[in-house]
């Protein structure tokens, strides 16, 4: 396996690249520090995850007051909403407005998940002309796989929510489960999604202060698909003038339900 | 072909403007934000540190990394050079039967080749990110890390796209957005193979992460079944705290964002019962000279390195040559340094022999790299030789010019015998403005492009004699 006569035999390329890598490195002389990875939070990330935790009504609020001074500049829509049920008439609203961008029929799809599901889209009288899809899928059947899909495609308004919502940079951040299909953020060409006021973090180091160090977060991982989403698609590629829409959603619509206690 | 690109470039007023356009646009906008972080200024400082904590550890890095892949159900591929890459990109395109491929931008890929390799194979493929896609269709190569087309005008992409898309003509960047957004749509959703790079890995996590603004890396790694990622092996950070550190400043640098529009931490082909994303999931990690590097340490420093461009939008050479003079993927400081070390220090002498050391890439960027100390390095190099580096000594009349002005120098009297000399010699050299227009074989070079300010009439020393008696 090893050298033989100076020339080098067949060896499997992956030891053999870790093996050039350690040899650059100086080992085994030079060994790797202790603290190469974290186990246990600093007393900083400490403080953070209490601070999350016992985050009242009131400095949520200064949360929602800091991503209304945020969402102009990267061109995204903030929608406060009292109530579940006025939230989805305002959807039900943007779907009647809005006009689709390829072909002329419209059609709506949505992430299997509670606070969407509870939103009742299809109850909606005024939209009882638009198909409204869901990507509820149980692994089993492929062809249902491929009909999501199609009807992914076809539609010209994704509805998700996300699993926080960060203030200070107006980031969503969405990891991947079943039934929250990852293209419904990104092909329709308008991204509605709805989150809870509680949902809410003040900055990007509280995101990852949780992800990190949160038990349940732990837990479940980043998943093998963790998103953040600032704003809709954009590009300057052309003389660095910025357009909206290059190719994933051109509007992104964010809405939050601020009820102050929720009965669910 | 430096000199050659480089004076085209200059005569160009169109790329004046562009790039100084660029460059008073991102530059300052960088440096503000680097300011106002809430870990306070040092952050900077911090990150460098982390970075060079991953790679000075990169064996466990890497294994770490590919066994939690793995553990997703991910295949990992060790590529020691650029063809080894290629073979196991194509070896996974056949497996799968692939027949378009859809890229988000990667100077991994470009270092490779790897486009001309799928397409000899009879395979289509369409860079996606829309700077890439317009050089693609225009065939040229890239002249930005981040803004790839930065050297063309709507005008120029107006003409292509008619040509190449059948588009109407128009000069307006929406309405061409709009043009590349309708044509590559239809690619992505014919596509049965993403290929994406690698901004930063997190090995602790077992996540390689994705940056872009036009949410095209997302769809090149959703829509496809197969999703091969493609990293050069220093790209890596510890743990997750890091991880996030470094990936805000790159967002800084690159496009001086507070994080860029959208990230994905990818660890993984979907799962079974995920509505969607490719069912296969490659990682190909890439030596191809980095180990090299890695072992002198002298340029280790250089693989910590996270292609953001801060350099590119800051540097008063590339402000002026723009990225072509470069004649590899990374253009700017961060080729000058890079590109020699990958490529051969001699074949590209030209690149860090052209760079000023005005230390303005150094203070641009977002992991404070030293890159003005590498580059004298790399001169120390070619002046001195380098068997390790295969470097030969670039030229020995100049080595011998200089051995000969140091042994003036430690003389005082042949020192003013020369001065005095020179005085008189200079009065006969054709100059204008109190300045030396030309001067004579082997120093023409110096005033081919500049003029000269005559030596002074009494030095120094003289004047202090004359004027103070020597004294303070």
């Amino acid at each position: 396996m090893e050298k033989e006569s100076g020339r080098k035999i067949l060896m499997d390329p992956e030891k053999q690249f870790i093996n050039t890598i350690r040899t650059a490195l100086g080992r085994p002389g030079n060994q790797p520090p202790a603290t190469l990875f974290t186990t246990s939070p600093s007393q900083e990330e400490k403080i953070l995850l209490e601070k999350i935790n016992t985050r009242t009504h009131q400095e949520r609020d200064a949360l929602i007051e800091q991503l209304r001074q945020t969402v102009p500049s990267l061109h995204m829509d903030l929608h406060l909403e009292a109530s579940i049920e006025e939230t989805a008439r305002a959807i039900g609203r943007l779907i009647i407005e809005k006009e689709p961008e390829w072909g002329t029929s419209k059609s709506v799809v949505c992430w299997d998940h509670p606070l969407i599901n509870q939103l009742k889209l299809s109850e909606i009288a005024e939209l009882r002309q638009i198909p409204i899809h869901n990507t509820k899928f149980d692994g089993k059947d492929p062809q249902r796989k491929k009909e999501i899909r199609s009807q992914v495609e076809a539609s010209f308004i994704g509805i998700t929510s996300a699993d926080y919502c960060i203030a200070a940079t107006a980031t969503l951040a969405m990891k991947t489960r079943p039934g929250h299909a990852r293209s419904v953020s990104l092909v329709p060409s308008i991204h509605v999604a709805v989150v809870r006021e509680k949902q809410l973090l003040a900055d990007l180091r509280e995101l990852y202060t949780l992800l990190k160090w949160d038990e349940a977060e732990q837990k479940e991982g980043l998943t093998c698909n963790l998103t953040l989403i600032s704003g809709p698609s954009k590009t300057g590629d052309i003389e660095l003038v910025m357009v909206h829409g290059a190719h994933g959603p051109r509007e992104l619509h964010l809405f939050i339900i601020t009820e102050a206690e929720l009965s669910d | 072909m430096y000199k050659k690109t480089a004076k085209k470039a200059i005569a160009d007023p169109i790329l004046q403007s562009a790039l100084s356009g660029l460059q008073g646009r991102l530059g300052p906008a960088t440096a503000s934000l680097y300011k106002n972080q809430p870990e306070g200024p040092d952050l900077r400082a911090k990150a460098h540190a982390y970075r060079r904590k991953a790679v000075d550890n990169l064996d466990i890095m890497l294994v770490t990394l590919a066994e939690k892949i793995r553990q997703n159900g991910g295949e990992v591929h060790f590529a020691a050079t650029a063809s080894d890459a290629v073979a196991i990109c194509l070896d996974i395109a056949e497996k799968n039967n692939v027949k378009h491929v859809v890229k988000g931008k990667s100077m991994v890929t470009e270092e490779i080749g790897l486009n001309r390799a799928l397409m000899d194979k009879g395979i289509e493929v369409n860079e996606t990110d829309l700077g890439e896609y317009i050089i693609q269709l225009a065939g040229e190569k890239p002249s930005h890390i981040v803004a790839p087309a930065i050297h063309k005008t709507r005008k120029e992409v107006g003409q292509l796209f008619t040509e190449k898309l059948g588009t109407p003509y128009t000069d307006d960047p929406p309405t061409l957005t709009w043009d590349a957004r309708q044509a590559l749509r239809k690619k992505f959703m014919a596509a049965d193979m993403g290929v994406s790079g690698c901004n930063l890995a997190c090995a602790e996590t077992g996540h390689i992460t994705t940056v872009s603004n036009e949410g095209n890396i997302r769809m090149a790694t959703t829509l496809p079944r197969v999703h091969v990622a493609f990293m050069g092996m220093e790209r890596i950070a510890a743990n997750l705290e890091e991880h996030q550190a470094i990936l805000r400043l790159m967002s800084m640098g690159a496009a001086a964002q507070q994080i860029g529009g959208y990230v994905s931490y990818i660890g993984g082909p979907a799962a079974p019962d995920h509505a969607d994303g490719p069912a296969s999931f490659h990682l190909v990690i890439l030596d191809n000279g980095r180990s090299r590097i890695l072992a002198d340490e002298e340029f280790r420093e250089m693989l910590c390195c996270i292609r953001c461009g801060a350099c590119l939008n800051v540097c008063p050479v590339y402000g002026k040559i723009g990225g072509h003079a470069y004649g590899s993927a990374y253009t700017g400081p961060v080729g000058a340094v890079v590109t020699p070390l990958l490529g051969g220090i001699n074949e590209a002498s030209n690149l860090c022999q052209g760079e000023t050391l005005c230390g303005a890439c150094r203070v641009a960027c977002p992991l404070e790299l030293n890159l003005p100390r590498m580059l004298l390095a790399l001169r120390a190099k070619l002046s001195e030789g380098d068997s390790r580096w295969d470097v030969k000594p670039k030229s020995r009349p100049e080595k011998m010019l200089f051995q000969i002005w140091s042994r003036v120098n430690c003389n005082r009297k042949f020192y003013d015998i020369l001065l005095k000399l020179g005085r008189l010699i200079q009065k006969t050299m054709p100059s204008s403005n109190k300045m030396i227009r030309r001067l004579p074989w082997p120093f023409s070079g110096w005033t081919r492009s500049r003029d000269m300010k005559p030596l002074a009439e009494k030095t120094f020393m003289e004047l202090w004699k004359k004027n103070q008696g020597g004294k303070f």
